[in-house]
């Protein structure tokens, strides 16, 4: 199962977030609930944690880049 | 109204200050916590945060050292400031879905909270567009800078009330260059009981979330963590 990676709803929607870090890469292994991207505004942290175990499939938005709130940045797959 | 603890740490370095806010932080995510303020002072401290670099702090090491300044990379938004005593340090750990906010609007409500405390001083602090935080006449006197994971929030405010102001010299605070600060005692002209300064701190944090906040002790709460 595809699971997607988005912007959590707990940023302004009108604003645009820059994706500072992924903290694991394409193929790796990540755990629910663990931190998988940083990503910024002014002032702001905002940690994305996996939605679920498995596998980082894909990084849609990568580092150094925008996205809005609700905007898929990247997938992950796994049973959940 | 809910309910919540207010948590005052003291005088307390912050690596071990942040220890404790990150073991509250889990308990918070868990269900174990409900909201909390943490409150602390620190000694005399550079943050960096996640937006910053060393290249903001403008002294070397050794004068540093001299100086008795501790220099720490850290978990919250933004670049470089100065923590000291005198300065008060509010951490709100919150939910953002309770408070019905989203981040940045939470941010921003930070920065109303530091307004009403000045306004209770009969100062007219206000914001500055493209510059978080509070300012007075000109000069920062308040700062915001948080980090959110799963809808919680932990980091939070400062405000300058008695502080040393002169290590603000030393770095390009926020990342600006030569930004003027200043402090309530400053801009008083007077002393200012950090006591006092907390109390007004406490309500109006109270008000703006909602929250009837209930004292404990770091001990007491602590033995209730698993």
């Amino acid at each position: 199962m595809r699971w997607e990676v988005k912007v959590p709803p707990t940023a302004d929607g009108a604003l645009q977030v820059t994706v500072r870090s992924w903290n694991r890469a394409v193929g790796d292994t990540v755990t629910q609930g663990a931190d998988l991207v940083e990503a910024k505004t002014e002032k702001i942290t905002l940690y994305v944690t996996a939605p679920a175990d498995g596998t980082l499939a894909e990084i849609t938005i990568a580092a150094g880049q925008k996205a809005r709130v609700g905007d898929v940045i990247g997938y992950v797959e796994g049973d959940g | 109204m809910g309910s919540g603890y207010w948590l005052d740490l003291g005088l307390l370095p912050y690596a071990p200050a942040f220890a404790i806010q990150k073991r509250l932080f889990e308990a918070l995510t868990t269900g174990r916590l409900p909201a909390t303020i943490i409150l602390q002072e620190n000694p005399p401290t550079f943050t960096i945060g996640r937006d910053g670099s060393q290249a903001n702090i403008l002294a070397a090491p050794s004068q540093l050292a001299a100086l008795g300044i501790e220099v720490v990379e850290v978990t919250r938004g933004g670049d470089v400031t100065y923590h000291g005593p005198g300065q008060i340090v509010a951490s709100p750990l919150l939910y953002l879905g309770t408070v019905g906010l989203n981040a940045n609007q939470y941010l921003h409500r930070l920065e109303d909270v530091l307004i009403g405390v000045l306004a209770g001083y009969g100062l007219s602090a206000g914001k500055l567009a493209g510059y978080p935080g509070v300012w007075l006449n000109g000069s920062k006197i308040g700062a915001v800078g948080i980090a959110v994971r799963n809808g919680y929030t932990f980091h939070g405010l400062s405000l300058n009330v008695t502080v040393d102001l002169m290590p603000f010299d030393l770095i390009n605070p926020c990342g600006v260059p030569k930004m003027p600060v200043t402090s309530l005692a400053r801009a008083l002209g007077r002393d200012v009981p950090l006591a006092e300064a907390r109390g007004w701190l406490r309500r109006v944090l109270g008000s703006a979330f909602g929250l009837e906040l209930l004292d404990i002790s770091w001990p007491d709460l602590e033995a209730s963590l698993p």
